[in-house]
């Protein structure tokens, strides 16, 4: 699945989930297809608080290194700690397991939202930049 | 833009669903479906084998041949006996490099040189001014009669073995070369290669034939291998990249050929009658790598940095262009850097284990020797790193393997 249809997204491929006043928030699998092998990534600490398009952490393949950019406004409440120490995890569940971050949206009705892509949109978006 | 240029093996690679860039004017695969990682394993615990259909290769012969490569490359082409091949520079006036290339003698009096893509029409530019100063001389670009492929790992002997059909594989001693017969094909064999395997091959057979060998050789046993583990398995072998470790640097200053380690075994002083391009220049250098070896660091106007080899202490990648630091001074950059992986080893036998490590090439004054501890900025941030001898081991046995 290279599209979720319950994310939304940013032109630079972060995703986005809501579920109540908590967001989580990775990276897509077209994404991760397209950078290869993760080596390296670095995430931020609980507590840190973002705006809308800050960058958040940063993801390396072996070729390329790529600043991974916020969705959403808010607090981090929670970092997947697996993943920094097993990087090929992500790729095998991009919208599941491989999460990134839980985020305390800023907005408690987070219509920051709207500003992003739908899974429509993003599917679109993949198809006319490829 | 022109279009990029496919080497004969192009539908090979996209049968095989390999990922294609262009690369110095070429479609080459990056990597193939299981990425860099497992190429680069594999090559270290198998056989992995690589198109590199795209370096230039020019066959020089005739009577004034050697005259010449005694004039345009630094080593001595005398001492290359047939059967044998060399590492080599292009220098020009100034003790720059123009290029870094291999010399290839399969039959007396001819000569293969086997250059960068990147550097193809500069190298032949430079050449063929200098080519007006001889006579008796043919210099002919033969890349496009014949494929280049690099066989390389500890499988690559017993696979190419089992294609031989005439003729004997070169004798087992490195830079050995000569001709075979693979699965009808006749080739020139040379024990050469980019990755810092003891058990190597460089391949060059006639392009029409190329598909036949490359079919057979995966039949048998090798794994492909795209640029991204070439680079990756080059840097660990702590092996020089054109645009990275010679040439020029990130200031636009060029780079004398000392820079390199490697040069002691590219430029040859012995005969003292040879007047090479750039050979006062470079015994300038050379003098200057002597003393810092005896430890004085008084002079180094003539080779103002070294390339040593680093391994990253604290997490995280160190790329090119990074910033070194030693004792809080900047001393230099980093010239190549990535994360690579490797099989965790026991008693010089390799596990099923793998791990991996950020290592890479540093550009450095020449005091910041093996052992140093320096940092590496990141992002803002200064990382540990460590100076170290190599990082890869290969002398005990015929396995090369992570230290």
């Amino acid at each position: 699945m290279l599209v979720d249809a319950d994310a939304h997204y940013l032109k630079s491929h972060e995703w986005v989930k809501q579920d109540g006043n908590i967001c989580s928030v990775g990276l897509s699998a077209y994404a991760l297809e397209q950078l290869g092998d993760i080596v390296y990534i670095e995430l931020p600490e609980v507590g840190t608080e973002f705006k809308k398009e800050d960058i958040f952490g940063v993801i390396e393949s072996v070729k390329s290194a790529s600043d991974m950019y916020m969705p959403i406004s808010g607090k981090v409440v929670e970092v997947n700690t697996e993943i920094p120490d097993n990087p090929d995890r992500l790729s095998k569940d991009a919208y599941g397991a491989g999460w990134l971050l839980r985020i305390e949206a800023a907005d408690p009705d987070p219509a920051e939202l709207d500003t992003l892509m739908d899974a429509t949109a993003y599917q679109q978006f993949l198809e006319t930049e490829g | 833009m022109e279009q990029a240029k496919q080497t004969p093996l192009y539908d090979k690679h996209t049968v095989s669903g390999a990922r294609m860039v262009d690369f110095a004017g070429w479609r080459m695969p990056i990597q193939y479906p299981d990425g860099i990682v497992a190429e680069h394993l594999a090559t270290r615990k198998h056989a992995g084998l690589f198109d590199v259909s795209h370096m230039g290769r020019f066959q020089i012969s005739g009577s004034g041949a050697v005259a010449f490569l005694q004039r345009t490359l630094t080593n001595d082409c005398a001492k290359l006996a047939v059967g044998q091949a060399q590492y080599t520079i292009l220098a020009n006036e100034t003790g720059g490099a123009v290029d870094d290339a291999f010399l290839y003698c399969p039959e007396a009096g001819s000569f293969l040189l086997v250059v960068n893509a990147s550097n193809k029409e500069k190298d032949w530019q430079h050449l063929q001014r200098h080519l007006a100063d001889f006579t008796e001389v043919r210099m002919a670009d033969v890349s496009d009669e014949m494929v280049m492929m690099a066989l390389q790992g500890p499988e690559s002997e017993s696979i190419l073995q089992s294609l031989v059909t005439g003729g004997t594989l070169p004798e087992s001693k490195r830079n050995a070369v000569a001709s075979v017969t693979l699965a009808g094909v006749e080739v020139l064999a040379a024990r050469t290669g980019y990755t810092g395997e003891p058990v190597c091959f460089e391949l060059f057979i006639p392009a029409q034939s190329a598909g036949t060998v490359w079919d057979k050789l995966l039949a048998a046993g090798a794994k492909p291998v795209g640029l991204g583990a070439r680079d990756t398995l080059r840097l660990e072998a702590g092996l020089p990249l054109y645009g990275h470790e010679l040439g020029t640097a990130p200031d636009g200053s060029e780079m004398p050929v000392f820079t390199i380690p490697l040069a002691a075994f590219a430029v040859s002083f012995e005969d003292a009658s040879r007047k090479f391009i750039g050979r006062d220049a470079l015994e300038q250098q050379a003098a200057a790598r002597q003393r810092y070896k005896n430890g004085d660091f008084s002079d180094t106007a003539a080779l103002p940095k070294v390339v040593r080899q680093f391994k990253l202490s604290d997490r995280g990648i160190a790329r090119d262009g990074s910033a070194v630091y030693y004792e809080g001074q900047p001393i230099g950059w980093v010239s190549s850097g990535t994360m690579v992986p490797y099989w965790t080893a026991q008693d010089n036998v390799l596990t099923d284990e793998h791990s991996q490590r950020a290592i890479g090439l540093c550009v450095v004054a020449p005091h910041v020797a093996a052992g140093s501890e320096i940092e590496i900025e990141v992002r803002g941030r200064k990382l540990k790193a460590k100076v170290v001898p190599r990082n890869l081991e290969n002398r005990k046995v015929k396995v090369t393997y992570a230290l």
